[in-house]
């Protein structure tokens, strides 16, 4: 068994002059907590496992909110002149919608994979900054439910997530919806700021001995690229909606078309930073199936350095195509064919993928866990996504498409029956690493095969109610443009709501089947490595020890796993399995690490975030509250940095200042 | 669990191959994006035919591909396949092939692009205006159109923008408050209408009838309200038109209901909506001044409204359904003669119309509660219940019945 520490308090604290101070003889309130198993625990953790389960657990409660929004506007299209919302609550409702699945449902489940497995697949103990990433997930969490408490007070936002000027200012949207969203969009934006630096730095930084980029797991990989267009995305949207809210809150003139403004600059910021986004939701799940696929089909991702380096080139060319959202703006023809061009380029690189996950399927060995369900699911639907796509690279028929149903298809092809079929594909897959059961593999069929049939049965029809010239946005349609015959409007709407329903079944059988894993007596806990997995994150118990790893293994190959379980006969070429996952484990840990750091918890990350919506609802209600926001705030800062580094835990003695730390196998995570 | 998959597969093989072959059957869509009835449509048809072709190979040939490797490499107890990590030679042509795909798609794209924005030729000019929640039309009395097209004066209409047949008619599309986009699918894609700026669309229309189109860019609360129709007509009755337009206001007779509802209308309405002629009891004409009462500083000019066989942003019927379906499907021949006859007593959709006079914000969502318009000074961002009585509602109706 590993000794676990603490990192010794060798940094000044509380007065600068102090070197070497127990932990115990910090003052009061800056003493560090200790750890517990009590809920408290949950509140100061800066374990990245903890805090990737409360991203996963919070973004699902999300998830649902957002869902009975998307039902809500299924059920006021399902017949023409709809009844079920009024105008103005379906335009909260679409708003809100796309705001919650992007920011509030997608990202942060992003994050709660890459919080949880990317130390586990590099071999590291922890991200670089623990307490920071603490922090994101607050902020992340207090501006979604900051954005979320507008619908009590005074309506929600109501001018699509795209949130185009002017009709975004004060004369056209006078409620405080879009002042709750774009404050609280900055709150959750600090979040996937935050963990783009530490997870950038993580990767960089912290991979196990003999770690090469081009031996990483290949969700780290993506998740790597994606936090890069984190990095250089989310200051754009920032920018942008600093400018709005200067024009909202203090008459700014950003956008005014009457003092000169041109509003198709907010379409432009808004698109550099929308577009990439795009692949932030989508780059995740790809890194998901190219996992998933290679376990389930008993082969080595195929083409992989292919495939890592082609996330790269989505990487680098999603920033060249965001003017393909604005080919009905009135750009000149110069501009619409660079993008169109740039537009079919992009199909390469994540055609390239799709060819590789077939490939790496092709002469596999293929064993159809729930889990490879949805990854084919991805596969097959994200296909018919991405080739609606290419039809629209063309703008001249994009011109046909553009804000029809057609696109709404196009985008939740790529994004439900992609990123969200590869997150599924995730929680089947990594369920028994962090949560020491497998899900029901009946009941997952059902969830599957349900959300398949109501994914394609809600999106499906709408390619025809696109190509039939229904625009999006539209709270009611009507009976008069709705033609007749087999593709008429009505019919198509009936079904794409029928859909919706059968859907939301899937999504219930999904919940059901997490209750029913955790509560019933009859499902044992998981085997070590119940996939015969490849990657380092199952190279330890499950769920993993707080320091993830008593050794960290040195890396020898890509699929460090799987080569450690099975060799190669020099003769033969046969693969023959050498070792159990078991063996595997207890072979490695025969010399366990000394003296492992690991970095205490703090109670300021969720202190300092929660000054934030503080001071957001001062911006829109009262300045005197915001004046309280920002004293709460700085008084937390100074909290934090005056805080020492280590718990008062009973059983620590820092080591005496001359041994200096030099007998520590591993660098302490700083922040 | 191999066979669900495979008829998965097949199912949405057979989707993808329905939509294709199906969609140009459809019947009476009026704003069906591959029945093009015009130059720009059929050039933007041409293009995306193919490309759509060339997708669904491709979906096809992909979805047999996994439907294959799903149904011959499944765990049937064979060894564990060799590691391999790829072969260059595949993933290199697995690469080539789309691009060339690609290349083949950009070039026809691009010339079509070029094509598309083509005005060097055009015929006609018309500045078309966007505004919540309707559209605004304004016919020029310049060049070819007064030379060419017999406009003396301009014409200022609205919801159904009129254009004679295979002329080359150039919209200078823009907005008054937020982003609007005029598109009518069977003429040619859409174009947005932004404050402060013009952008150009070219309509022609091969075929005389009605074209039915919506504001795609959602421009806030009656998004959904605000349709449009482009109305084709042959030469020879855009003349007619033209001319009904330009003639003179004629008041009602005395001692008719209509005249009531004249006065009326002068005390309740022409304060936004102008009625080109139309004179107080001393004999001056009366100008409206919407920019005093609406933030867009425009309300729909009604001096024609007769003419036009929709209202409140095309969203209602001035006819009843049976004189509407009269026009709308009409053969091309007879088109122009039905359409020029206008509403009559006798076909007019008095439900519509009366509703919207005794409550249109009811009718359709406005901004007009006097307690949340601090943020507009008062203005209102729509029409605003007047108040009317049933008498009152009768003798507007009847006025309005004689503006054609």
């Amino acid at each position: 068994m590993a000794i676990i520490e603490r990192p010794s308090t060798e940094i000044a604290v509380a007065g600068g002059a102090t070197v070497g101070v127990k932990p115990s003889e910090a003052l009061g309130v800056f003493k560090r907590p200790a750890a517990s198993n009590s809920w408290r625990d949950w509140i100061v953790t800066v374990d990245h496992k903890k805090l990737g389960i409360m991203y996963g657990v919070a973004a699902f409660a999300f998830f649902i909110i957002g869902g009975v929004e998307a039902l809500l506007i299924r059920l006021q299209l399902m017949g023409p002149d709809g009844k079920v919302l009024s105008a103005d609550q379906y335009n909260q409702m679409f708003t809100m919608h796309a705001t919650t699945m992007v920011f509030l449902f997608v990202m942060p489940m992003v994050s709660a994979f890459a919080n949880y497995f990317i130390p586990l697949q590099i071999g590291a103990r922890d991200v670089a900054f623990p307490r920071i990433n603490a922090f994101g997930f607050w902020c992340w969490l207090f501006g979604g439910i900051f954005l979320n408490t507008s619908w009590f007070l005074g309506g929600a936002a109501d001018g699509g997530w795209f949130m185009y000027a002017p009709n975004s200012s004060t004369l056209f949207s006078p409620s405080h919806g879009v002042d709750f969203w774009v404050l609280g969009l900055q709150i959750t934006g600090i979040a996937s700021l935050t963990g783009a630096i530490n997870l950038i730095v993580t990767v960089l930084n912290m991979r196990a001995p003999g770690m090469k980029l081009m031996r990483m797991p290949i969700f780290t990989w993506m998740a790597l690229v994606v936090q890069f267009l984190l990095l250089f995305a989310m200051p754009v949207i920032t920018v942008a909606l600093f400018l709005l809210s200067f024009q909202r809150t203090f008459d700014a003139t950003f956008f005014d078309v009457a003092a000169g403004a041109d509003p198709l600059l907010w379409q432009h910021l808004f698109w550099i930073f929308g577009h990439p986004e795009v692949y932030i939701l989508i780059l995740p799940s790809f890194g998901i199936v190219s996992e998933v696929i290679p376990v389930f089909s008993k082969k080595p991702l195929f083409g992989y350095p292919i495939v890592a380096m082609s996330g790269a080139a989505i990487g680098f060319v999603g920033w060249g195509v965001w003017a393909h959202h604005m080919f009905a703006s009135g750009l000149g023809p110069v501009s619409v064919a660079v993008f169109s061009m740039a537009t079919m380029a992009i199909a390469v690189p994540t055609g390239v993928k799709i060819v590789n996950w077939v490939m790496t399927m092709w002469g596999g060995k293929l064993k159809f866990s729930v889990a490879m369900l949805f990854a084919i699911g991805l596969v097959v639907q994200f296909t018919i996504g991405g080739l609606s796509g290419v039809t629209h690279s063309v703008a001249p028929s994009d011109t046909q498409q553009t804000d029809t149903y057609y696109i709404v298809a196009h985008f939740h092809y790529v994004l439900f029956g992609g990123a969200i079929f590869g997150l599924f594909a995730g929680f089947y897959y990594w369920w028994p690493k962090m949560f020491r059961k497998q899900l029901n593999e009946g009941l997952g069929q059902w969830n599957f095969w349900l959300m398949v049939i109501g994914m394609n049965m809600t999106f499906g029809p709408m390619h025809i109610l696109g190509l039939q010239g229904q625009p999006r946005r539209m709270g009611v349609w009507t009976e008069a443009r709705a033609g007749e015959g087999f593709f008429n409007i009505g019919f198509w709407n009936m079904i794409a709501s029928i859909g919706s329903l059968i859907l939301a079944v899937g999504v219930l059988l999904f919940i059901i089947n997490i209750v029913y894993t955790h509560k019933s007596k009859r499902v044992p806990i998981a085997p070590l490595d119940p996939w015969d997995a490849r990657s380092l994150e199952w190279m330890t118990s499950s769920p993993p020890a707080e320091h993830n790893f008593d050794a960290i293994p040195a890396i020898n190959h890509l699929d460090e796993f799987f080569h450690r379980k099975y060799a190669e006969d020099p003769t033969t070429h046969e693969i023959k399995q050498v070792a159990t996952a078991e063996e595997v484990l207890a072979d490695m840990n025969a010399h366990p690490d000394e003296h492992i750091h690991m970095p205490s918890r703090s109670y300021w990350p969720i202190l300092v975030a929660l000054a934030l919506p503080i001071i957001c609802y001062g911006l829109i209600y009262n300045r005197l509250l915001m004046a309280v926001g920002a004293a709460f705030l700085l008084l937390t800062m100074f909290g934090w940095a005056m805080e020492p580094s280590t718990a008062p835990d009973d059983d620590f003695d820092p080591p005496a200042p001359s041994e200096g730390g030099g007998h520590t196998k591993e660098l302490a995570p700083l922040g | 669990m191999n066979n669900p998959r495979r008829r998965r597969v097949l199912t949405l093989a057979g989707i993808a191959a329905g939509l294709l072959t199906l969609a140009g059957c459809a019947k009476d869509a009026p704003q069906d994006t591959w029945q093009p009835a015009g130059p720009n449509a059929e050039m933007i048809d041409n293009l995306q035919q193919p490309v759509f072709l060339v997708a669904g190979i491709v979906g096809v040939i992909v979805m047999a591909a996994v439907a294959w490797a799903v149904f011959r490499y499944r765990d049937r107890g064979q060894a564990i396949p060799e590691q391999t990590h790829g072969k260059p030679a595949i993933e290199i042509t697995l690469t080539i092939i789309p691009v060339l795909i690609l290349i083949g798609v950009a070039i026809p794209t691009t010339s079509t692009i070029f094509d598309l924005a083509k005005t060097d030729d055009t015929e006609m000019v018309i500045n078309v205006t966007g505004q919540q929640w309707w559209w605004e039309y304004d016919y020029p009395a310049i060049g070819d159109n007064a030379d060419k097209y017999g406009l003396s004066q301009p014409i200022v209409t609205s919801g159904q923008l009129v254009i004679p047949e295979n002329t080359k008619v150039l919209l200078r599309v823009t907005s008054r408050d937020v982003i609007h986009s005029y598109w009518i699918p069977k003429l040619n894609g859409k174009k947005d209408g932004v404050p402060g700026r013009v952008h150009l669309l070219r309509l022609e229309g091969s075929k005389p009838g009605i074209y039915a189109g919506q504001c795609t860019e959602f421009c806030g609360l009656s998004h959904s309200y605000m349709r449009m129709e482009t109305i084709v007509l042959k030469r020879a009755d855009f003349d007619v038109w033209v001319a009904n337009q330009l003639a003179p206001y004629e008041s009602p007779a005395e001692g008719t209901l209509a005249k009531e509802g004249e006065s009326l209308y002068i005390q309740q309405c022409s304060r936004c909506h102008q009625v080109n002629g139309l004179a107080d009891a001393e004999g001056n004409l009366i100008v409206s001044a919407p920019e005093q009462y609406v933030v867009s500083g425009a309300a729909p000019n009604l001096t024609n409204l007769m003419t036009r066989i929709t209202f409140a942003g095309a969203s209602w019927d001035l006819l009843t359904q049976q004189c509407r379906d009269d026009v709308w499907k009409a053969s091309a021949n007879e088109f122009g003669a039905k359409y020029l006859s206008g509403v009559s007593a006798d076909c007019l959709n008095q439900k519509d119309l009366r509703e919207w006079l005794r409550n249109s914000p009811e009718k359709k969502p406005m901004y007009v509660d006097p307690t949340k318009l601090q943020e507009t000074n008062g203005k209102y961002r729509g029409m605003p219940a007047l108040g009317l009585t049933e008498d009152q509602i009768d003798a507007l109706v009847a006025y309005l019945l004689e503006r054609k």
